[in-house]
């Protein structure tokens, strides 16, 4: 697993510690009810920390998916085409 | 603290709730709530923690709900917006000139409101309150190097509000001072976020905030005793070589951080600190330096005084014993990493500080850290009289009190003084501070100190002694309450320093007559420090006592066993149940 995605699992495994990191993948704010604006704000949060960027809460507002989060991050992380389709 | 490490601390925290601190502010708490939770988990290990938020924008709401949900301890964080929101960056009502008077206006009267609203929640939980430590806006007309009148004002009211407040016994003021040397002011402010989510701090200044909040509410228990050095530390120079008067602490003599440093021990001495020297040195060398009218800390204000040219963790295990207390209640500060290596091998309990005497910024820092080691609330009658008390216990004569005679005891002309207490500051700090003859080491919060008056039938009573040697003021505390025919008690503490006067049966005496119980429960807990107190109570109990859970001890047992007491018995002790 490449350095981003381990970033990003450490990111979810943090806002949502009762989620089983098999589920990361397939991970949105419709299906996991602790996805809150929130915990969504806290995720960002932890991200610019996590990968030292200021992330702009406009461009991630409607990532709120881990399959989002991980294509916005793409750019400027090394994300494998693989590991973003899951 | 990165907000990881905040959310992987606040993940660990047990799922219980033992501890409820409301988190009291009129933003979007977000992040800042996660560092307090985190700084609070850090200061009590392994306590359940539930960090309660209100509603946005509405700070005076927030403290009434608190008030009626209850607490253990309120932080309450403050910004200008909350004092009117024109003060804020998500307000649109304008910074036109004739608005100003309005919003100092506003201003004023919310802060009275506010104080109000505070004095009644300080009234059921401590509270910490953080002053605004975010700017003003851009709202005045005068360029941004000179203040307005305007700002003058704002910043008059509220250093009133906060000196009216600060003058409730209840509420504790965070320092903006202390505050501005962890977080400084220009990277305070998350403009995108403020306007985003309502939440205006940057990650390290919610996370400093947090920090002081959390210390100014729940400060660690202070230290109780200072070892010092004394070449390069207490003063500049070598006494062997330099002589008496070579040695300096003056800025004539480019040696002031050494006079700064005396002042602090002082001061910790008058605060009732222990201070005492362990000096590799000539004693009669240290005496006549000690003695020049120069210095800063009186020689009677240090003792012991362990001049020698023995082993420095030799000095420090004979002060350790005068002052009776553990090490893990003492800082020893010395220059040399050798002699700090040597008593920190021999004591890893001890913090152990080197005096920095080529540095004297690092001087000063040092300073600060000792006054965080001492901090406390109030300096208490008891503060002065614990090191005539300690030089008291050292006079031959008391030395051998442990040993004593009854018609040694009959001489001392002893008088107990037991006497109703209110939940004051002095049997807190007790309570929160005894080691060694403590019923069960349970330390409490101000809050669940507060409530303990409260319970059905409950007493607590203070016991006070002095002798021919002086007065030791306030030195045992006990507490209960009554369960139908049985006391109960399950605090019980005295400082080691009153050991050895048969005060703990007078004690134990005086609650037999004023409960009229036929027996006491005692909720005993033995630890790794209370053996004295353990001693005690096995004279008093068959070979079947396991020395686990509750004591049961009746009357006509004690009095067979209690041995002839001397003490003069001030009497002002009454229970609630017969008053």
């Amino acid at each position: 697993m490449d350095n981003a995605m381990e970033k990003l699992n450490r990111c979810f495994a943090l806002v949502f510690p009762k989620l089983n990191p098999s589920e990361y993948a397939t991970a949105n704010a419709q299906r996991i009810s602790a996805w809150d604006s929130i915990a969504h704000l806290t995720l960002l949060t932890l991200i610019g920390e996590e990968f030292g960027r200021d992330v702009d809460f406009e461009e991630f507002e409607g990532a709120t998916s881990y399959q989002a989060l991980a294509q916005a991050l793409q750019p400027q992380e090394a994300f494998t085409g693989s590991q973003i389709k899951a | 603290m990165r907000l990881a490490e905040a959310l992987q601390i606040v993940g660990e925290v047990a799922e219980d709730r033992n501890l409820s601190v409301p988190l009291l502010c009129g933003s979007t708490p977000v992040h800042l709530e996660t560092f307090v939770k985190a700084h609070l988990a850090l200061r009590f290990p392994g306590v359940g923690i539930d960090v309660g938020t209100g509603l946005y924008g509405d700070l005076e709401g927030n403290l009434q709900r608190a008030g009626e949900d209850g607490g253990d301890g309120g932080i309450a964080v403050i910004e200008w917006s909350d004092l009117d929101q024109r003060l804020g960056f998500r307000a649109s009502a304008g910074w036109r000139l004739e608005t100003l008077d309005d919003i100092v206006a506003q201003v004023e009267e919310k802060c009275r409101r506010v104080e109000t609203r505070l004095i009644e929640l300080a009234k059921k939980m401590p509270l910490a309150v953080a002053a605004p430590s975010l700017g003003l806006p851009p709202m005045m007309y005068l360029p941004p190097w000179q203040t307005s009148q305007c700002e003058s004002r704002l910043n008059v009211i509220l250093a009133e509000f906060l000196q009216r407040i600060g003058e409730h016994g209840g509420i504790k003021l965070v320092s903006s001072a202390r505050l501005a040397t962890t977080s400084p002011s220009n990277s305070r402010h998350d403009v995108k976020m403020d306007l985003t989510a309502g939440f205006p701090y940057t990650l390290t200044h919610a996370n400093a905030l947090a920090e002081a909040g959390v210390q100014c509410l729940y400060p660690s228990p202070p230290k109780r005793g200072v070892i010092t050095d004394l070449d390069q530390t207490l003063w500049r120079g070598v006494l062997g070589d330099a002589g008496v008067d070579g040695v300096s602490w003056s800025l004539d003599g480019g040696s002031q951080a050494h006079a700064l440093y005396q002042q602090v021990l002082s001061s910790l001495a008058d605060s009732g600190v222990l201070v005492a020297i362990a000096s590799k040195n000539d004693p009669e060398l240290v005496e006549a330096a000690l003695q020049r009218s120069d210095i800063l800390l009186h020689p009677s204000q240090a003792f012991p005084i362990e001049a020698s040219w023995g082993v420095k963790s030799e000095a420090v295990g004979r002060i350790l014993e005068a002052w009776n207390i553990g090490p893990d209640s003492v800082v020893f500060v010395d220059d040399s990493p050798m002699e700090l290596a040597e008593v920190s091998e021999k004591y890893p309990g001890i913090e152990c500080l080197r005096f920095p005497s080529a540095d004297p910024s690092a001087i000063v820092a040092l300073l600060w850290q000792l006054r965080a080691r001492f901090g406390k609330n109030e300096v208490l009658e008891e503060d002065r009289l614990r090191l005539n008390s300690i030089r008291a216990a050292g006079a031959p004569e008391l030395e051998n009190a442990t040993e004593a005679s009854a018609d040694f005891l009959a001489r001392l002309q002893a008088k107990v003084t037991i006497e109703p207490s209110g939940t004051d500051q002095r049997a807190f700090e007790l309570v929160n501070k005894t080691n060694q003859f403590n019923l069960n080491g349970v330390r409490y919060t101000e809050a669940e100190w507060k409530s303990l008056g409260r319970r059905p039938g409950a007493f607590l009573a203070t016991v006070s002694y002095e002798d021919r040697f002086g007065p030791l003021g306030r030195i045992a505390v006990l507490g209960g309450y009554r369960e139908g025919d049985v006391c109960c008690v399950d605090i019980w503490v005295m400082s080691c320093r009153a050991f050895s006067r048969q005060i703990e049966y007078q004690s134990m005496r005086q609650l037999f007559e004023k409960t009229g119980a036929s027996e006491i429960r005692f909720r005993f807990k033995p630890t790794d420090r209370n053996g004295p107190l353990q001693k005690f109570f096995a004279l008093f109990l068959d070979s079947g006592w396991s020395g686990q859970g509750e004591l049961r001890l009746r009357s006509e047992d004690f009095q067979r066993l209690c041995p002839s007491l001397f003490h003069e018995v001030c009497d002002k002790w009454t229970m609630p149940w017969k008053s």
